[in-house]
């Protein structure tokens, strides 16, 4: 047998294999149960228009106010960690090594019962959510946003400052625009991650006006008596956030890739 | 703006008077290896100094001090009235008055052509956009690149990237050019096309300073050589006598090895 014949054979094979696994599963499954716990879309259709004006909109707008704290946050600790004044660094270094290293579920934990209990303040949903998300996003974003001012050559810097430019306006106009390029597609897999990470806010217990997508699915189930359909329909309004977003973060990684 | 003392062909290089440096025992050191050993030479008003050396004879560095991109650490440099080498100077405002030429170009990959020209004129100078679109304009022009104004960097090869960066560094009105082996990173077809704008800039009464391995240009253009071996000046002199006729022995073995034809050199 000769190496094409042999590998010809061996895709034969597979594509037997796979075709008797799909007869199998079709004939095995229990496709009725199936389609009652996880697609009984006629019983949930009481969920819309809810789940996407309050519970999309609720996501997207806890994900929002998270990421542009995580954002604001993460750039100074980027600066931080860049600064050529130690103590900013261990600061810094500090800051994204334990918001890295303990779980999401923790930090909203502590920002929704934790600092009433302890301060006596009374945080809405919104602020629980945007700043845990922010706390937590601002560590990731710092590492991304501190990789992509690295990597702007130093030749660039050298000539604005040559130019005449004061270090700041060399920093604004020539360093940070080019690294934004940089870092918009990691930045976008950094917003997916909180979008997911915002159903984390249902540890609180929100008010129906707060209910974000995972709250809807939740409730739904008890609700609607359609098995597990309400996680479906939440699942899938996640996706149209999320699908969107890694197509753009494709697009942008492909477009600056062929710039080089 | 018309200076007290015009440059020759003043109108061609701007209203700026060309500046003199002056260097006097320069010391520099990346950790225990010295660099500059206490280099001193002067650069007149409208002069063009080539500097030559192997690499790592420190002409780089040198040049790289002229503007502060490098600290000195010890000795001092005089750029017209600006006393470069006093940690208070203000390094923007002398900047300012000193263009300088990278061998990897440095254009902005983010900024058209016409941009990288502008930015500095209009953000740091103030300039409004119509005057220095205006004088980036003419710029371009003298560097024959003015049709290509809207491209962006990476459109072009690396010797139109080259005087583009010549042009932006023109726009500022500087009273020296500082040029850090320009045409070492070109393809050896657009090498002659930069050096005839840097002629061109020499005749227009431009101070120059050119660290370069084009001797024939450094024979042609300049008015002195320094050549320079292990941080020291070897030996210093009109660029015929330095080229043609060189008395040390180091400066005899560098120029055999850059012009003997038969000798293969390891950047070639």
């Amino acid at each position: 047998m000769t190496t094409r014949e042999r590998a010809r054979l061996s895709l034969g094979i597979q594509a037997g294999l796979f075709v008797v696994a799909v007869a199998v599963l079709a004939v095995v499954m229990d496709w009725q149960a199936i389609a009652t716990s996880f697609f009984d879309v006629e019983r949930i259709g009481p969920m819309f228009p809810d789940i996407l004006v309050v519970g999309l909109k609720n996501t997207l707008a806890y994900t929002a106010v998270g990421f542009l704290l995580g954002l604001l946050g993460g750039l100074v600790l980027a600066l931080m960690k860049l600064s050529s004044f130690p103590v900013y660094r261990w600061l810094a270094t500090g800051y994204i090594e334990f918001f890295r290293g303990i779980p999401a579920i923790l930090v909203f934990l502590a920002l929704g019962f934790g600092v009433s209990i302890a301060f006596g303040w009374n945080l809405d949903s919104l602020q629980i959510a945007g700043v845990s998300l922010g706390l937590v996003g601002a560590a990731y974003i710092a590492e991304t946003l501190r990789a992509g001012l690295q990597a702007v050559p130093k030749g660039q810097i050298e000539a604005a400052r040559a130019l005449g430019m004061p270090a700041w306006r060399a920093m604004v106009t020539i360093q940070i625009p080019q690294a934004v390029r940089i870092v918009l597609p990691p930045l976008t897999n950094e917003a997916i991650l909180l979008t997911k990470d915002s159903s984390l806010i249902f540890v609180v217990g929100l008010t129906a006006g707060a209910a974000e997508l995972t709250k809807f699915g939740r409730d739904g189930i008890n609700i609607y008596q359609a098995g597990l359909t309400p996680l479906v329909a939440a699942g899938v309004c996640y996706l149209l956030i999320t699908v969107p977003l890694s197509i753009l973060a494709r697009r942008m990684e492909r477009r600056t890739s062929t710039k080089k | 703006m018309a200076e007290s003392t015009p440059a020759p062909d003043a109108a061609v290089v701007g209203e700026q008077a060309p500046a003199g440096v002056v260097i006097s025992e320069l010391h520099k050191a990346y950790g225990r290896n010295e660099v500059l050993k206490g280099i001193s030479m002067t650069v007149d008003p409208g002069e063009v100094v080539c500097l030559v050396g192997a690499s790592g004879s420190g002409k780089s560095t040198l040049l790289r001090c002229v503007n502060r991109l490098e600290e000195p650490d010890a000795g001092t440099i005089t750029v017209a009235d600006h006393v470069a080498s006093d940690p208070d100077v203000d390094l923007d405002a002398m900047r300012r008055e000193i263009g300088m030429v990278f061998q990897q170009f440095n254009l902005f990959p983010h900024l058209s052509v016409l941009e990288n020209c502008t930015i500095t004129p209009r953000r740091v100078l103030k300039q409004s956009k119509a005057d220095a679109d205006a004088e980036a304009m003419a710029q371009l022009q003298r560097v024959g690149l003015e049709e290509l104004a809207d491209r962006r960097p990476d459109q072009l090869s690396g010797g139109q990237q080259q005087r583009v960066a010549i042009a932006r560094a023109l726009t500022m009105r500087p009273r020296l050019m500082l040029f850090d082996e320009p045409t070492s990173a070109l393809d050896p077809e657009t090498v002659g096309d930069v050096l005839a704008i840097m002629r061109q800039l020499a005749e227009a009464g431009m101070t120059m300073i050119v660290v370069t391995h084009e001797m024939t240009f450094a024979r042609e253009v300049a008015d002195r050589v320094v050549f320079m071996d292990q941080g020291h000046v070897v030996e210093a002199g009109p660029a015929a006598q330095v080229i043609g006729n060189p008395q040390q022995p180091r400066t005899q073995d560098f120029l055999r090895r850059v012009l003997d034809p038969t000798h293969v050199d390891l950047d070639d």
